[in-house]
């Protein structure tokens, strides 16, 4: 049989799209013959690739070089209780196989960067970014604007999300939106705020139905529309925006011509100097040294640190530790804590690139403290 | 003259979670500072010390982008914070 021709067992498949005058056979023969890459198998990847596997898209490509993890099961609805510790582009292969067999998925378990996103990239029609990282993002984007390919971008936050389509020549890129990431540490990952289950599902098929309409070529795709989704609102929105001529990437003079992985601030260089302190042994540093040898940086929110502290530690937010990164004296040896740990790590990271040698970070955060030192000690949630 | 700020899931912990706020203001600037007084620190998160909107925010009102700090807001207008998300 012919490429993109439906065999009978695909005409009883997809029968309830080819009764949709917007699909029908050609459109569902364009379906086979395109290739869209998912990248993230997470909680976006995951709504989107079980329904474009579900549609009928010929080649599904899955991004990820992560394993599953208990945590991941409360909105990766790719994965089950069984896959934990696996690979989840291996996972997912098998799981969209087992959905349709009638496609290929073919599983990327790589780290895209800028010397391998070319190759993943440039057999694919179409690109979902689902990624969990500012910096893949941005990547993503440059690389779909330099190759000339479709891009539909999703990211989510708490009970937030937004998404928005790229197509070449047709609009603006997501530099155009947001030409820079922001600062690290100024907008906390998932991990760190926490993300409603469902609301991934929201977003995720989102994208799917947007990299269907491109395929069949129905509807108005979102392209130069922002849309926005506000789960506890239960509202929608769109807010239009137009290609910079100045964009790094797509604008009329470009400065990126090529895919460039961005400067880590937390990248392994810096944290290799980066002190790693266990509660207790924070607890004895504190009952032992000096107190002008070092400074306690807490670069939680005010609203954090307004519960509580340890004594003497000074509140830095670590979105405006490199604005403040003068407040720290020299002379000391700087400690920065947040809650769990994960700020206070990306603050070690600015700190580092802003000259001061060696900081160090109280592992585990507040609450390892709490746990462990001080059971009174009450460490604020996450707002 | 009143307005509404909308404000983004990652400034949330400023409002203490509130989704919007009224503030009073007759350009974004004016609506920025009010709303930094009523929530100290929030403005920083959206302007640089340039006194320029940040890369990763844009600011709309109503659907009409505002790209500087003077642009009008009229009484009832939405002037709606938008944030560069990370999340997957």
């Amino acid at each position: 049989m012919s490429r993109g021709v439906l065999s009978s067992s695909e005409l009883a498949r997809y029968q309830r799209h080819l009764s949709l005058a917007e699909i029908g056979v050609e459109g569902q023969e364009k379906l086979k013959r395109a290739s869209v890459l998912v990248i993230g198998a997470g909680g976006l990847g995951s709504p989107s690739s079980l329904y474009l596997a579900a549609s009928g898209v010929g080649t599904l490509g899955i991004v990820d070089c992560d394993r599953v993890d208990v945590s991941n099961l409360q909105r990766q609805v790719l994965f089950d209780t069984g896959g934990i510790d696996r690979l989840k582009a291996e996972a997912a292969r098998e799981r969209l196989q087992a959905l349709n067999p009638e496609i290929n998925i073919v599983a990327h378990a790589v780290e895209l960067r800028a010397n391998n996103v070319r190759d993943v990239l440039k057999d694919y029609d179409v690109v979902l970014d689902g990624t969990d990282r500012m910096a893949t993002r941005f990547l993503v984007n440059d690389a779909c604007v330099i190759l000339r390919k479709p891009l539909v971008s999703a990211a989510i936050h708490r009970f937030e999300g937004q998404a928005m389509t790229y197509v070449p020549g047709r609009g603006p890129c997501y530099r155009c939106l947001f030409p820079e990431p922001p600062a690290p540490g100024t907008i906390p990952s998932c991990a760190e705020a926490g993300v409603l289950g469902v609301l991934p599902g929201v977003l995720g098929t989102i994208q799917a139905t947007e990299a269907i309409k491109l395929i069949v070529g129905a509807g108005e795709p979102l392209i130069g529309r922002l849309l926005t989704y506000d789960a506890l609102e239960m509202r929608f929105q769109e807010f239009s925006f137009t290609r910079r001529t100045d964009c790094a990437v797509c604008g009329d003079a470009p400065a990126i011509t090529q895919p460039k992985d961005p400067v880590e601030i937390c990248g392994p260089e810096a944290l290799s100097r980066v002190r790693r302190l266990a509660p207790r042994e924070l607890e004895l540093l504190i009952a032992s040294a000096g107190a002008n040898t070092y400074a306690i940086i807490d670069v939680r929110e005010p609203h954090e640190f307004a519960v509580s502290h340890l004594p003497h530690a000074r509140n830095i937010p670590v979105g405006e530790l490199m604005r403040r990164i003068g407040e720290i004296p020299v002379a000391a040896t700087a400690i920065f804590m947040c809650r769990s740990g994960g700020r206070s790590l990306t603050a070690c990271g600015i700190a580092v690139g802003a000259g001061i040698k060696s900081p160090a970070h109280l592992e585990g955060g507040l609450l390892a403290w709490a746990a462990q030192v001080d059971a009174r000690f009450d460490v604020a949630p996450l707002r | 003259m009143g307005c509404t700020v909308r404000i983004p899931s990652p400034l949330r912990s400023y409002t203490n979670g509130a989704a919007s706020t009224a503030v009073n203001g007759s350009t974004v600037a004016e609506v920025l500072a009010d709303l930094d007084r009523r929530f100290p620190g929030m403005r920083f998160r959206m302007i640089d010390e340039q006194e320029r909107i940040r890369q990763h925010i844009r600011l709309y009102v109503n659907t009409r982008a505002a790209t500087h700090l003077a642009e009008p807001v009229r009484a009832g207008d939405e002037v709606h914070v938008i944030c560069a998300l990370t999340g997957g």
